[in-house]
């Protein structure tokens, strides 16, 4: 409150009708501020909650707010009855090869968009844009088909496959602004010093954007391991079925096992727990510059 | 060279199914029978003529324009209120990051418990206030409205963090000119900083079209696109199109209609700024 009222009297305002109304309407903000806080934690901390409680606790009429115990059977149950480690595993290595694939292959083109004149370069950059903007479905349709055809369906292979195009687009734009953000003197100089394109990329220019390649292999990563529709047309058992899909295995035909089903979309959400954590600052950065640019 | 090996993967996992699925949506496609019948134009005819799709027009023409019109001005405002030196903004920005990065059908479920009739909280707590409960998930009209609460409790967190970055890089002068005019809040608010954000909120505008029109995750785990229909978006009917009726030329139609829809939204979205500045010139 202090530092309003100094910046007014800096500006030099007539302050004093004003400042009775400060105190009030800086409560009121105040008021927003928590009650948003409240707002975005709180369907969180209750999937916490449903997934430590008993099953008879989870089915009490009414509900009980504060659980009356706190257990780990879901938890549990979830690895012996749901054969969760199976999902668990698929979704861990297909989002990790994701990022890989697309990070190796998005560098390099990033790189050839921002600085070399290619002919073409503006179509491929009109079309990464239109990429953007497919309906997911529009891609997992045909997708169905062509890897029907090869016999790939169900395959850990295909997901990677369709996961790297995908997310190549938002990637490539996103390294290319870090890229065009660097001065062009240091490149020059390193292929005056006789250094080929590929060695200016890998040892001079990866360094420089290290933050922005950070940023992007982040998103990757989230946004495959979060992946629903892609892995609910393209698998059909435990060989490929991913977290998010092994979901909808909890709704059986008595209903829908609530216990076990909190407890996995707990699970799902320690990454972005920890990406949020540690790598606020590139998450952030990855979506703003994403969303500016792209 | 260098872009390469990326646009071969590009070209062949995305480019050419898109393709593929084009000349899908101008045939009879059947993937197990041998013989695809061209139909010209008949998938995208008949989806105008069918009562299912229509419907699934309806959902998504209500469910795109409440959720971005709830989520731009709720997101606005917001970020306007909490912009500033406040005590807890960090804390509260680092966990508006958390909802827009969370699996859309971690949400669904969740929403889906949440609004539960029996064990949900929702109802428990009108139940307590001695309220009349509400139908949430199998009543259709607020089934809809459900699917919306999850969508906007998803992506707002999203538009606040934009805007915050958008006010933080204003020009500070006109504003103090403006509060030593004696402007009122409001009017700054119309006549500066709107101004001056409108490159923001023209990218958020432009997400949050595309995004709605490729929603599909949230719905398909609160509702299946029931009751009866009623939260059906358009992915949703291209998905039920394609693996529960097997058409598959009418799932390709279905999905490259949303496509041209969000694809006109957008050029309007720019068309018509650009349109009247050039009138007026």
């Amino acid at each position: 409150m202090s530092d309003q009222a100094l910046r007014r009297a800096e500006v030099g305002i007539a302050f004093r009708a004003r400042r009775r109304r400060v105190p009030l309407a800086l409560m009121a903000r105040y008021a927003v501020l928590v009650g948003t806080i409240i707002i975005t934690v709180f369907p969180l901390v209750w999937l916490l909650i449903t997934s430590v409680r008993s099953s008879a606790d989870l089915f009490a009429v009414p509900v009980h707010i504060i659980p009356t115990s706190i257990t780990a059977k879901q938890y549990i149950s979830v690895f012996s009855q749901y054969s969760l480690s199976s999902y668990l595993w698929n979704t861990v290595i297909v989002s990790l090869t994701t990022v890989v694939s697309v990070t190796v292959l998005a560098l390099p083109c990033a790189y050839a968009l921002a600085r070399l004149r290619l002919p073409g370069g503006r179509v491929v950059l009109f079309l990464l844009l239109i990429m953007r903007m497919i309906p997911v479905v529009a891609l997992a349709i045909p997708l169905f088909a062509v890897f029907s055809s090869f016999g790939m369906l169900d395959t850990l292979g295909a997901l990677i496959l369709t996961h790297t195009a995908a997310k190549m687009p938002v990637a490539t734009w996103l390294l290319m602004g870090f890229i065009q953000d660097l001065p062009k003197e240091v490149e020059e100089s390193a292929e005056v010093d006789g250094a080929g394109t590929l060695r200016t990329l890998v040892q001079i220019v990866s360094p420089m954007i290290a933050p922005g390649i950070g940023a992007s292999a982040v998103i990757t990563f989230l946004f495959t391991w979060n992946d629903f529709l892609i892995a609910l047309t393209l698998t059909s058992s435990k060989n490929a079925e991913t977290l998010p899909v092994g979901l909808t295995n909890f709704v059986t035909q008595y209903g829908i096992d609530w216990g076990p089903m909190a407890a996995a979309g707990v699970m799902m959400i320690v990454p972005v727990l920890i990406f949020v954590w540690f790598a606020q600052g590139l998450l952030v950065k990855g979506l703003v510059t994403g969303a500016v640019r792209g | 060279m260098l872009a390469g090996p990326a646009l071969i993967v590009m070209i062949a996992v995305f480019v050419y199914p898109l393709g593929y699925s084009f000349v899908m949506s101008f045939f009879q496609w059947d993937l197990s029978a041998g013989s695809n019948d061209f139909l010209g134009l008949a998938n995208y005819t008949d989806a105008f003529g069918s009562p299912e799709f229509l419907q699934s027009l309806r959902n998504q023409v209500i469910f795109s324009t409440a959720s971005l019109m709830t989520e731009v001005v709720a997101g606005m405002g917001i970020a306007l209120l909490i912009n500033g030196k406040m005590r807890g903004l960090r804390l509260a920005r680092t966990l508006l990051l958390i909802p827009p990065m969370i699996a859309p059908a971690v949400i669904g479920l969740n929403f889906r418990w949440l609004f539960n009739e029996q064990y949900g909280l929702f109802d428990a707590a009108l139940r307590d206030l001695h309220l009349p409960v509400i139908p949430w998930l199998s009543d259709p009209d607020w089934a809809l409205v459900s699917v919306i609460i999850a969508d906007v409790w998803q992506n707002t967190p999203l538009l606040v963090l934009l805007f915050l970055a958008g006010l933080q890089s204003l020009p500070q002068e006109p504003l103090e000119a403006a509060s030593v005019d004696g402007a009122s809040a409001w009017r700054t608010f119309w006549s500066i900083i709107l101004p001056l954000l409108r490159p923001v909120v023209l990218i958020a505008l432009m997400l949050r079209i595309i995004d709605t029109f490729r929603t599909f995750d949230i719905v398909w785990l609160m509702t299946q696109g029931g009751p009866g229909g009623a939260t059906t978006l358009i992915t949703v009917e291209a998905y039920l199109l394609a693996f529960q009726g097997v058409d598959f030329g009418h799932a390709a139609a279905v999905s490259y209609i949303a496509l041209a829809m969000s694809l006109v939204l957008l050029s309007a979205l720019y068309g018509v700024p650009w349109l009247m500045a050039r009138r007026r010139r």
